[in-house]
């Protein structure tokens, strides 16, 4: 056990080490959300509080302050959905099965990969917050609730470095693993209430936003567990504390479900 | 006592491909042993078996006192092993590849400080133990692999084509590593090579493997013995193929049977005969030509080299082999080389 642990974290720190060296990586995955974060609240306004707007979010909440929810959790999503090229550029370049013929407690070349994607996915995550911060947003929960929502996205991003990895041993090559990244991660944000919410309560009229299809679909949408539970704990009068285990048991069992198939995926396919 | 045994092991791929077909050998501490044998005739296989990357279809090894399929995590912590493609991480200091072993490994870090120091010595890298191996030259590169799989201490190191690729000189310098290695730290050297000259020059013994099966094992010296004499070889005018193999076909029916020949092998449009005294056998060969009107172009002797050792086991020379013969494990290997670029 001890082993594993000293293992995981040597993986951790080579790999922490390697992103460092390359800051520029690290502020690209920064720029997309920043720009929606930036460029929405202009385009859709007027679909929040004040005056005139439409008050999708509930009344007097600017669109900022709930779509900034959907950008923060999209910011881990898209930083983790990468992990697993790290593995496959090890396996490309020999190194994993030099890796392999040492002592090195398996299991901890993936789990330690997994830990430092999360860590900068969080990382990031912070500093998404401080521009949302910055622009307006007010964490109404305050500390507690800020150390939840890095929980929440956290496990969040557990599951997704963890699927990313098992897809890249899967599927083996780059540009594979590339293109169905990319097929699941816009898909994941557009079906769940990133944007929109599902319903809007209008002056007592309930108004179905989301499609009914899409309302059901995202049931089965981790992303959409974790937008609604951030945004539970960032909207003033939005958030009820007994409505947060649901987002947190979910997003738990769903990082539990995709490390055992990452690691089940390591142990039968890395060479 | 040795430190590497393996009785009848085997690795069949997909059910049918015995890319590794029954071998048995043993390797003494402190001894280089090398497997000599064409890309595809299973060298690579036998090592990962070894160091327990793969397991065996059947039969069984034993590595460092340990069988590697029982106890395959201590077989793991007394070996070393460097791959034909160097498994360094360029986007790390060399310093940092060594120590992410050592940790690996179980050594605490005054021991790794102690080991980094000693192994850039030992490999020729001092002052470079802080660059980034981005910057290192093939060779470098080389060289920090060999050490990383040296950083334990190991029993036995495990290299495949430890020279593949590399310049003449940096070649001649990790022949010295190597056989530093195995002469004053007692390391058992296993490695593989298709270089006749590097199995010549520094392996103790040689095991001839081709299709996944050892022909012959031995000293170099025993192996071109057991040639027993020396080597004359019959080249013909023409250029053209069906010519050159119409020579050697008349030329070979008109030497076997000769009282002063051991034996006779085709190879590449020409005809090595293999004679007890060569000196002697020159001008009654020339003679039989004549007489036969077999005209030959030139007429060379020469002691036997590890090249008719491998030609008198398998049937072929191993340049002949490289690009002709195209086996399904290196089929693989190349489908895997252009997936992974």
């Amino acid at each position: 056990m001890t082993d594993a642990l000293s293992d995981t974290w040597q993986v951790i720190l080579r790999d922490l080490r390697v992103r460092i060296r390359m800051p520029v990586f690290i502020f690209m995955s920064l720029f997309q959300p920043i720009l929606w974060l930036l460029l929405f609240t202009q385009i859709f306004k007027a679909l929040g509080g004040g005056a005139g707007g439409l008050n999708v979010w509930g009344p007097d909440v600017s669109y900022l302050e709930g779509f900034a929810p959907g950008v923060i959790v999209m910011t881990v999503l898209f930083g983790s959905a990468f992990a697993g090229f790290g593995t496959l550029m090890d396996i490309d370049a020999g190194i994993m099965s030099k890796m392999l013929a040492t002592p090195v407690t398996r299991v901890s070349i993936i789990t330690g990969r997994v830990i430092a994607a999360v860590t900068v996915g969080v990382v990031q995550a912070g500093i998404v917050f401080i521009v949302a911060a910055i622009m307006g947003v007010h964490v109404a929960t305050g500390i507690p609730g800020v150390l939840l929502v890095f929980l929440l996205v956290g496990l969040l991003g557990i599951g997704f470095a963890a699927f990313s990895n098992g897809l890249a041993l899967l599927l083996r090559r780059q540009e594979t693993v590339m293109a169905v990244v990319n097929l699941f991660t816009m898909p994941l944000m557009f079906m769940s209430t990133t944007m929109m919410p599902a319903t809007v309560n209008n002056d007592g009229v309930t108004v179905q936003i989301l499609p009914h299809w899409l309302d059901i679909a995202r049931q089965f949408n981790p992303v959409d567990y974790a937008v609604v539970g951030v945004r539970n704990l960032v909207l003033p009068d939005y958030y009820v504390w007994s409505d947060l285990w649901k987002p947190l048991v979910v997003l738990a069992a769903f990082a539990v479900v995709m490390v055992v198939f990452g690691t089940m995926m390591f142990r039968a396919k890395a060479e | 006592m040795s430190v590497i045994g393996t009785r009848g092991l085997t690795k069949i791929y997909n059910g049918e491909v015995r890319a590794v077909d029954g071998i048995d050998f043993e390797v003494e501490a402190g001894e280089i042993f090398a497997f000599l044998g064409p890309n595809g005739a299973g060298k690579t296989t036998t090592i990962k078996m070894l160091n327990t990357l793969i397991l065996p279809t059947s039969g069984s090894a034993t590595v460092a006192g340990f069988d590697v399929v029982k106890h395959p995590a201590e077989v793991r912590r007394r070996v070393g092993y460097a791959a034909q493609d160097v498994g360094v991480d360029e986007r790390a200091t060399g310093r940092e590849n060594l120590t992410l072993y050592g940790h690996f490994y179980r050594l605490d870090n005054r021991r790794i400080r102690e080991r980094v120091k000693e192994l850039f010595e030992l490999v020729g890298l001092n002052g470079y133990e802080d660059k980034m191996v981005s910057s290192y030259s093939g060779g470098m590169r080389k060289r920090l692999d060999l050490a990383m799989g040296l950083i334990h201490q190991p029993q036995v190191i495990f290299l495949d084509e430890p020279t593949t690729g590399l310049d003449p000189q940096t070649r001649v310098h990790l022949w010295d590593y190597i056989n530093k290695l195995a002469k004053t730290m007692g390391v058992a050297v296993f490695l593989t090579t298709h270089y006749m000259e590097e199995a010549d020059r520094l392996a103790d013994r040689i095991a001839i493997i081709d299709l996944g099966k050892i022909r012959t094992i031995g000293t170099s010296d025993a192996l071109k013995k057991s040639i027993g004499g020396d080597v004359v070889t019959l080249t013909p005018p023409a250029e053209k193929d069906e010519e050159r193999q119409d020579f050697v076909k008349r030329a070979e029916a008109a030497l076997s049977g000769k009282p002063f020949v051991t034996e006779t092998k085709p190879s590449d449009g020409q005809l090595a005969v293999y004679v007890k005294d060569g000196a002697a056998a020159i001008p009654g060969i020339m003679q039989i030509m004549g007489s036969q009107g077999i005209e030959v172009k030139t007429i060379a002797m020469s002691r036997p080299s590890l090249d008719d050792v491998f030609l008198k086991y398998t049937g072929r020379t191993i340049r002949a082999q490289e690009g002709t013969q195209t086996t399904f494990v290196q089929m693989r290997r190349q489908a895997n080389r252009r997936r992974n670029r």
